[in-house]
């Protein structure tokens, strides 16, 4: 949808071409508020019924000559009068205007102030801390970073470098924003240093794509000892504060500071995706891995403490699939490849192997990850590639060796952030 | 006598209980109001950027004798939407001069060879679909 109003706004602005952008109903809402975030608030679109994708050529004729959904005027009709009825004196109106996230402070009882957060969807509607002064005091503690310095600015997607234009606009946060959300997800102070680096990179913890995005971070260093994250038995479960709160801090952040997650505007998964709550958060096992641990592997030393972002459609146990039987001597390397190669390339593919299953793999003949990813990437005699690049495939160790299971999913990298320079 | 004294004993219980039950109650709302007492609490929120308003396109007097550019954005099918509306305007309005498109890239990226080209030989452009 974006794109489309986007181009139009440039090509009516820049070329001074009249042009009537095409969007199906469901994004009137986003339209809406995009156009006027985008400086067109007049921008004129004609709206289709929904979807497009899939419909025969005789379905679509029968379409384009029936009544727009939302204005409920002939469909091709709009069009002709859209690039040729005078502009109105709204339409031609310029400035600037100012916008408001609101007040800085609320004063009221703690229910009622509870339910105005939530009504207002500042929450993920779980309980919160109530962000008073002396709490945002004391998580401030976790910086020694001025509550006022500028932390960065995000949008509701991020935008791959050369992908094209930036479509959502950026909203900016300080130190003292990101403290203030922290306390909201119930957050210790010792783990600031980690959602401040996380939100120096701009990422959104809630893309708006109608993919359902969900995000995960791998954190690698001391710091997971310092800050006792688990990555052990359930290491990517709720089982210790650290994992539970910082996902959930990044997405409270996102919802308020980067004005991501807002349902018909700025969130448009088609049908959500339950890690969405708290995203993925991992704690690399560095300890009991046969290999360098993912930050090593991309250039930091092992002493960094060093967090590194995903984005795509989550992790699930690879156990269900049929490449991965319970049998007497089973292929680990095999199944792995079988499983990864299988996702869209687009994505890539990530691996979380408990250590148990990364020895396995070791003592196949894999000694680091690098061989093991460029034999996975390597296709079958007379098939292409199924991957473009050897980063389009991740492995990460994690969890408990109590038992020979491991995860996958198609989360693709984004970048890694040393965490030490928000301490 | 002895009676009068037992009398007047129930009495002050009486009045004593009477009095003692609301300021107990008093006590109780007391609590509930202390843990609803007002405190204040920070906004979480980030800061928005101010809008530049953009002109918008001078509209034509008419399509006749003019050229529109239809430009496929690259999702799927709307190609076979962008040939139909093609075929609309030729069946309807065949004074105007249709130019079918396909951006190149992704859907955010941009395409200056087109854009110049509809800058040049262009009147009007509808670009779809948005999704």
């Amino acid at each position: 949808m974006s794109a489309v109003v986007d181009h139009c706004i440039n090509v009516e602005s820049k070329l001074g071409v009249p042009t009537v952008p095409l969007i199906i109903s469901e994004f009137h809402d986003q339209v809406k508020l995009h156009r006027k975030k985008k400086g067109m608030p007049g921008l004129r679109v004609t709206y289709l019924i929904s979807p497009v994708w899939g419909k025969t050529a005789k379905r679509l004729r029968n379409e384009i000559v029936a009544k727009s959904p939302v204005s409920e005027t002939m469909i091709m009709q709009e069009i002709v009068g859209n690039l040729t009825k005078p502009l109105t004196a709204e339409e031609k109106k310029m400035g600037t205007i100012e916008q408001s996230a609101g007040p800085e402070r609320f004063t009221d009882t703690p229910d009622n102030l509870r339910q105005y957060f939530m009504d207002n969807r500042m929450t993920d509607y779980l309980p919160i801390i109530l962000p008073t002064e002396e709490k945002v005091a004391e998580m401030l503690k976790g910086t020694s970073h001025h509550p006022d310095e500028v932390v960065g600015k995000m949008a509701a997607h991020t935008q791959f470098p050369g992908a094209g234009m930036e479509i959502f606009e950026h909203w900016s946060y300080t130190v003292k924003t990101v403290a203030i959300n922290a306390v909201m997800a119930g957050m210790k102070p010792e783990y600031l240093p980690v959602l401040l680096a996380v939100a120096s990179t701009g990422k959104e913890g809630l893309s708006v794509s109608d993919n359902s995005f969900t995000e995960m971070l791998v954190i690698n260093g001391p710091i997971r000892d310092e800050i006792k994250l688990n990555y052990g038995i359930g290491a990517m479960g709720p089982f210790s504060q650290a994992n539970s709160t910082i996902g959930r801090a990044w997405n409270l952040l996102s919802l308020n500071a980067g004005n991501c997650g807002r349902v018909g505007t700025t969130y448009m998964g088609v049908v959500g995706n339950p890690m969405n709550w708290n995203n993925i958060v991992i704690a690399e096992n560095e300890e009991d891995s046969p290999w360098q641990p993912f930050h090593v592997r991309h250039g930091y030393k092992p002493t960094d403490n060093v967090v590194s972002l995903f984005e795509g459609w989550g992790i699930i146990s690879a156990k269900n699939s049929k490449f991965s039987k319970w049998t007497r001597e089973p292929d680990f390397p095999g199944a792995i490849k079988r499983i990864l190669i299988d996702q869209d390339m687009l994505f890539g593919a990530t691996a979380v192997l408990s250590p148990v299953v990364a020895h396995f793999v070791k003592e196949a003949g894999f000694d680091s990850v690098d061989k093991f990813t460029i034999w996975i990437m390597k296709p079958e005699e007379g098939q292409w590639p199924d991957f473009r690049s050897i980063r389009d495939i991740n492995i990460i160790i994690t969890g408990g060796s109590n038992n020979n299971y491991w995860s996958y999913g198609g989360m693709r990298y984004f970048q890694s952030v040393l965490i030490d320079k928000w301490r | 006598m002895k009676w009068h004294i037992c009398v007047s004993l129930i009495a002050m219980l009486c009045l004593a209980l009477f009095y003692n039950l609301p300021i107990r109650n008093n006590q109780a709302q007391a609590q509930g109001k202390a843990g609803e007492e007002k405190i204040t609490v920070l906004s979480p929120m980030g800061i928005p950027p101010a809008i530049r308003l953009k002109t918008m396109a001078p509209r034509l007097d008419t399509l006749d004798g003019k050229t529109v550019y239809l430009v496929d954005v690259g999702y799927v099918g709307t190609d076979i939407l962008l040939k139909e509306v093609e075929d609309w305007f030729k069946a309807n309005m065949p004074t105007v001069n249709i130019v079918y498109r396909r951006k190149f890239g992704f859907f955010t990226s941009e395409d200056p060879f087109l854009w110049r080209e509809i800058k040049e030989k262009g009147h009007a452009m509808v670009m779809g679909v948005g999704h």
